[in-house]
């Protein structure tokens, strides 16, 4: 069986610079793969490009066996493929429910007349939009729940921007979820809550989740594989053991041992 | 410290100084283009306060007010004491009356050619005006005293509580709009059988000063009771946070409120007679072309500034649908009215997708300048030679019917005006309703962040020239209430002016908020319209208003409160962002002084 996400070949060059160059991995479903990698190695590029956020140079990204390139954005998230950003990327003057309820909105159907009328169906829709973003704000437990969901999303702390931004994420229903660094300003505590709740959104939610993480312990904690870059290439695959010894990758993080 | 103080000191007055010659440019400025003398014949209160008077006594008001205004100073807020604020505003406002004075004694010693020849509006009459109707010195005196207590007091409205500047504002405010607004309020009184000679006097056309001290002691004490009682419910709310039962405890004084509105305006033309009630209808005008523009800027955030093309099509179309057989046109099609309507905003939606097309991946300045350019296209095609057999070129088109159902015609100033209103009314719905939904979602989305948006399954593609279609629909149905309006159309009224005054009403109310444009509509159509004196000058008052505004008050009148929010965001992050350029070059500055190594 073809895999959920292959990405095949795949090349991206800014300005001369290779964010990726000749980049080969995929993600099967019900995985929890990590993608670990020094800065600069390509990671988020990776991200944008099966977003479809930029678009390849060369190669191909597969989800589901249909090819995503020079897909728009929205296209392939409907397509069931979500994502979180590396710099929190919120709709802030938003209310906490309604920027889970614009991730509802690539699963819905209500257009202008709709809206004008209110039908019974755009009715009984809106309903539902407000429910499933509900439903996506409650994985997060407490945690968001202290706040009242008609405050606007800026008045939100760091960490609970990131937990709103994946609520937002898993909001649009889809099968893979991409989280670029998620625990990134989080304290110690709050990093170890949030590796238990990827390990949910896959056991629970039947979500796929390909993650960036520079946390070793959540990487450790989560990965069914890890997937090592550097200059935009891949050079380890595998377990967490064996990538974390792999010589290869202590030098992409530790630079070359010094010889003699 | 003793330095502060003195840092404090020396300030205040330079402030003073330069608020005070400020103002006195300010009056010498509406001297010298003709507005005081063309405002004298106005008397507002009896036969002493008329509105060039106010208007001279406008600039030091002012003046004293900004001097005294808290101002942050080395991080520190620095408030003016009331006795000092007195004094201050004062001086502020005798600088001020001191260089108007100054201007007018070089009047007096010039020969008189020099300066006509150069500053028309400097008359003789003006001299008069500005010197009180005395001899120059007694009114340089009187000048210079009335201009120093008219800062004080705006030094004195400066620093007092808000509790109490608030009346007094709301007071005045009240007084002069009643007292400018004197053709519209009195007539509208006489029609309901209400005596007015209490309130406006017989001879001067004004308030009389009984009538001027009641409706300032009314509208003051009403402001007071209203913000008090605001107080207290907002101090109960936070005590106990009640949201649900405050939402049901609102609904009936809403519903009220709207009837109120609904009555008022429904007899407003019946009230004001036919000249004030075209006035509404071209406000009415307006309006809708503000709705509709509120829709593309306010809700999905892309600035249009060529929103005339929409009014042009809606008006051409309607025109060339309906219009009689030699009305310039060679398409003779004779539909009704409202038969043509349906296709006008059809026709209206696909020239919105076909302008919107191109612009798709533009933001922010670059699409503000494409949309210029349709605007002047839409401008160039009905004036051209090509489009001439059908749109009748430079000559415009004549003939067209006024809209009529079942042998009702709508040409009069009042039935227009209600068909303006219901169409309104069904546009300020649409709004609404689109606001509050997926799609208005989708837009505010697309506004704050359009990448991430896109990244979260919002198709920017449709939902921009979604935003375009709509307001092209409502625009281009003002734009076919406005050939209706006068049976006949030239392109000269499609000119980028219409953009710009569209622009403005909504940048004046508030963008995204619909309260804000009927508010902007009224303030920026309606007053000009009922002020006759104000025509001339309705340009130069535009800017100084919408310069005001966004210095003042940048969210607009009635804000929309993310829109608010948004903005207030983008200046913290700017003061951010200086902040911390300040701290990087501060502490740059420490590490090589203290001869550390270089970060």
């Amino acid at each position: 069986m073809a895999h959920l996400l292959e990405v095949d070949d795949v090349v991206k060059s800014f300005g001369g610079i290779y964010a990726l160059s000749g980049l080969d991995m995929h993600v099967d479903a019900g995985e929890i793969v990590s993608v670990i990698g020094p800065n600069g190695a390509g990671k988020s590029t990776l991200f944008n490009i099966a977003t479809g956020l930029y678009e390849p140079d060369r190669g191909d990204v597969r989800f589901e066996a249909q090819s995503v390139v020079r897909l728009r954005p929205n296209q392939i998230t409907r397509l069931g493929v979500a994502r979180t950003f590396q710099t929190v990327h919120l709709f802030p003057n938003m209310t906490i429910l309604e920027n889970a309820m614009v991730g509802q909105h690539c699963r819905t159907r209500t257009g202008v007349f709709g809206a004008v009328v209110r039908t019974p169906r755009a009715r009984r829709e809106e309903e539902r939009i407000r429910e499933k973003a509900r439903e996506a704000l409650e994985f997060f437990g407490s945690r968001l729940a202290g706040y009242r969901q008609d405050q606007p999303a800026f008045a939100l702390s760091y960490a609970n921007r990131r937990r709103l931004e994946m609520a937002r994420a898993m909001a649009t229903e889809p099968t893979i979820l991409l989280l670029d660094e998620p625990t990134a300003g989080m304290n110690p505590r709050e990093t170890l809550e949030l590796r238990d709740l990827i390990v949910r959104m896959r056991d629970e939610r039947g979500l796929t989740v390909l993650v960036i993480e520079h946390d070793m312990r959540v990487v450790k904690g989560v990965s069914d594989r890890v997937v090592a870059l550097d200059y935009g290439r891949k050079i380890a695959e595998g377990s967490y053991e064996e990538v974390a010894n792999n010589e290869q990758v202590i030098e992409a993080y530790l630079g070359t041992r010094a010889t003699g | 410290m003793p330095r502060r103080s003195e840092v404090d000191g020396t300030p205040l007055t330079r402030h003073a100084v330069r608020a005070g010659l400020m103002g006195g440019v300010g009056i010498v400025y509406l001297a010298l283009v003709g507005m005081i003398q063309a405002f004298s014949g106005t008397s507002l209160i009896g036969d002493v306060a008329t509105l060039a008077r106010l208007l001279i006594l406008f600039p030091p008001f002012i003046a004293g007010y900004v001097v005294v205004r808290p101002r942050v100073q080395g991080g520190e807020t620095v408030t003016v004491a009331p006795i000092r604020a007195l004094t201050v505003g004062a001086v502020t406002g005798l600088i001020a009356g001191g260089l108007t004075a100054a201007g007018v004694a070089l009047v007096e010693i010039l020969p008189e050619e020099t300066v006509r020849n150069i500053f028309v509006a400097v008359t003789t009459q003006l001299i008069d005006i500005v010197t009180f109707d005395r001899s120059t010195v007694q009114g340089i005196a009187i000048l210079i005293i009335l201009a120093a207590a008219s800062g004080a007091l705006g030094g004195f409205l400066g620093v007092i509580r808000l509790r109490i500047r608030r009346p007094i504002a709301v007071g005045i405010i009240v007084v002069l709009l009643l007292g400018m607004l004197q053709d519209v309020f009195r007539v509208a009184l006489i029609q309901l059988g209400v005596p007015t000679a209490w309130l406006y006097s017989a001879r001067f056309g004004g308030l009389t000063y009984l009538g001027g001290v009641v409706v300032f002691a009314v509208a003051a004490a009403a402001t007071l009771v209203w913000a008090d009682r605001r107080r207290l419910a907002r101090a109960q709310d936070e005590e106990e946070p009640a949201p649900d039962s405050r939402g049901v405890g609102q609904r009936p004084t809403q519903m009220l409120i709207a009837v109120g509105i609904f009555v008022v305006l429904a007899l407003l033309p019946v009230l004001l007679g036919t000249f004030l009630s075209s006035v509404l209808g071209r406000v009415g005008l307006f309006l809708l072309m503000g709705l509709g523009l509120n829709i593309v800027v306010g809700y999905a955030g892309l600035l249009d500034l060529g929103y005339v093309a929409f009014f042009a099509v809606g008006a051409y179309t309607t025109g060339v649908l309906t219009a009689a057989p030699d009305s310039g046109s060679s398409i003779h099609v004779g539909l009704g009215f409202f038969e043509a309507a349906p296709i006008v905003i059809v026709i209206a939606v696909v020239t919105g997708v076909i302008i919107g097309g191109p612009v798709l991946r533009l933001r922010g300045d670059y699409l503000a300048i494409v949309t210029l350019g349709f605007g002047e296209i839409a401008r160039v095609l009905v004036t051209s030679d090509w489009l001439k057999p059908f749109l009748g070129g430079a000559q415009g088109l004549i003939g067209i019917p006024a809209p009529s159902i079942l042998g009702f015609s709508f040409r009069d100033p009042q039935p227009f005006y209600y068909l303006a209103l219901a169409f309104c009314a069904v546009a300020a719905f649409i709004s609404w309703r689109l606001a509050t939904s997926r799609v208005g979602r989708a837009w505010t989305a697309m506004r704050e962040d359009e990448q991430v948006a896109e990244a979260m399954g919002v198709s920017t593609v449709k939902y921009k020239l979604l935003a375009f279609a709509c307001g092209a629909g409502i625009g281009s149905l003002s734009g076919a209430l406005f050939a209706v309006q006068i049976g006949s159309l030239a392109p000269s009224s499609f000119s980028i002016l219409i953009s710009i005054q569209a622009l403005a009403i909504i940048i004046l109310g508030g963008m995204g908020s619909i309260p804000g444009v009927i508010v902007g509509g009224l303030v920026l159509i309606g007053l000009p319209g009922f002020l006759s004196e104000f025509q001339e000058f309705q340009l130069l008052i535009y800017g100084a208003v919408l310069v005001t505004i966004m210095l003042l008050r940048p969210q607009g009148l009635v804000p929309n409160v993310r829109r608010m929010r948004e903005l207030r965001e983008d200046e913290e992050a700017q003061d951010q962002w200086a902040k911390d350029l300040d701290a990087d070059t501060r502490r740059a500055f420490s590490a090589e002084s203290l001869g550390g190594p270089p970060a």
